[in-house]
């Protein structure tokens, strides 16, 4: 199966989420936190070029110098930072197979803020781990079971898993 | 929160900048897209592609309602919440009794249940209602013993047949009678008023199923063949005693509804403009109306609690999760 940035993510926050998103069953889409980020994603970084597919993951904006290319993704706030930068560094992965040397950049444009993402080694072995138990939890028949963690007050499956 | 419109007036709905314009014969409105939720139809209306399409954009559902009142059918959308997992295996539990029937038995457990809330709560207004409430419970213990969906949807109608007996004791006025249940047409007034609080139900479920990922044409107690939509017939079974039922006692003993609000045709009985009108007022209110949900931790409206128990089934289905229904509480 081909991976795609968003279940990185969502590896880092709920791996019943991951199911969830591999098979299609979607958050509700009227969520506030949802439809926030939505709003965000298509009002920001207008001028860049946005959404760029690239084999089976989509970039949120690439910004190119002369001769240096950097993957952006706009995060609503830095509450899920380490989820995002495993999102940003398997980008980095899928770049660095294809040949092409880039840098990332998680962007928080409410808050003003950019963090710097570099792919290392050891990450790249991580990246390998999270890829095969992703693959393990995608291929049952059944999602993994409601686990209450801090993510869920927010969350837009917060109604389907808890009612 | 987003609105649900109903329009009585004849005209025609529009697209305008990017928004809804209804262009009646004396007036003409802005409908904000945003916050519309579901449309319902009443009146006289002419609409094209172009309002379609932005219709569609917004994922917005629009029932028609003809003259006398009956449900036509919905403009839905094309889907926007796909997943084959899930119509697989929602088709899945409807064609094996083994596994559908627990979740029918349920779905008309909870309505009985309902049924009997609201019951008691008149019993404890000092309507006489106590022997209805006996023989319904009685009846609700071989909802188990079922063996098929024919028997169950027999048992349920029945134990609905008590309960309309029992509007007699409920409702204060001699002007509506319950003598017979009659639909198409409904032939008196209490007819009209379930018929008319049903369809608002059903549509109002049918709404709610449309930002879910189930699939409309697949019921569990009503069969899919024959008509176009059928499980949000059966969630509806769980809401209508505790929201149109509760509504049609109220509006007739605080007298807001009377025999003016109804107009006898060769058609039978129906509801006047007006009279749709109050019953919607109440109707309106009571969905946006919060309750302290118990698992949730949260105030939820009636409009939500459909959506949730939405959410149950297709966790059941998806999850093989034993569906609970929602029993109110008073």
């Amino acid at each position: 199966m081909n991976v795609n940035g968003t279940l990185i993510w969502y590896y880092h926050i709920c791996k019943r989420e991951v199911w969830l998103m591999y098979n299609h069953i979607v958050p509700d889409q009227n969520d506030e936190n949802i439809a926030l980020g939505r709003f965000m994603h298509e009002i920001t970084y207008q001028r860049q070029e946005k959404e760029i597919s690239f084999g089976h993951v989509k970039f949120d904006i690439m910004m190119q110098t002369k001769d240096h290319i950097v993957i952006g993704e706009t995060k609503k706030s830095d509450r899920y930072e380490e989820a995002s930068r495993y999102q940003l560094l398997y980008y980095l992965s899928v770049l660095k197979e294809a040949g092409i040397s880039a840098s990332g950049l998680l962007l928080y444009p409410s808050q003003k803020k950019r963090v710097k993402v570099e792919l290392a080694l050891n990450e790249e072995k991580k990246l390998k781990e999270i890829i095969r138990n992703i693959d393990i939890i995608c291929s049952q028949t059944e999602p993994p079971e409601v686990e209450k963690n801090r993510f869920c007050k927010r969350c837009g499956y917060r109604e389907y898993c808890y009612a | 929160m987003k609105k649900d419109i109903f329009i009585f007036k004849d005209g025609e709905l529009k697209r305008k900048d990017n928004t809804i314009l209804f262009l009646g014969e004396e007036q003409q409105k802005y409908l904000p897209i945003e916050q519309v939720d579901a449309i319902w139809v009443f009146g006289e209306v002419t609409l094209n592609k172009r309002f379609l399409e932005i219709i569609s954009t917004k994922e917005i559902c629009i029932h028609f309602f003809n003259h006398y009142g009956y449900y036509l059918g919905t403009y839905y959308p094309r889907e926007h919440l796909n997943s084959g997992l899930v119509i697989l295996k929602q088709v899945n539990l409807y064609s094996q009794d083994s596994m559908r029937m627990p979740v029918a038995k349920e779905i008309i457990k909870t309505a009985v249940k309902n049924i009997l809330i609201v019951l008691k709560y008149y019993r404890s207004r000092s309507k006489l209602v106590s022997s209805g409430i006996e023989t319904i419970e009685s009846m609700a213990t071989q909802i188990e013993k079922c063996q098929d969906i024919n028997e169950l949807m027999a048992y349920e109608g029945n134990i609905r047949g008590v309960y309309y007996q029992n509007f007699n004791d409920i409702i204060d006025n001699d002007n509506f009678q319950f003598i017979k249940r009659s639909k198409r047409p409904p032939l008196d007034g209490i007819n009209a008023l379930i018929s008319f609080g049903n369809s608002l139900m059903y549509t109002s479920v049918l709404s709610e199923i449309y930002k879910t990922h189930l699939d409309p044409r697949i019921g569990i107690l009503h069969a899919t063949n024959g008509r176009k939509f059928s499980l949000n017939l059966d969630i509806a079974e769980v809401f209508k005693p505790i929201v149109v039922d509760r509504i049609i006692f109220n509006l007739i003993n605080r007298k807001v509804i009377t025999e003016k609000d109804f107009k006898k045709q060769t058609h039978g009985t129906m509801l006047t403009e007006k009279g749709k009108k109050k019953f919607l007022k109440e109707y309106t209110d009571k969905m946006m109306s919060t309750i302290k949900h118990p698992r949730l931790n949260q105030y939820v409206t009636y409009k939500r609690l459909i959506r949730l128990e939405l959410y149950k089934i297709q966790r059941h289905i998806v999850e093989g999760d034993n569906y609970k229904g929602f029993v109110a509480r008073w």
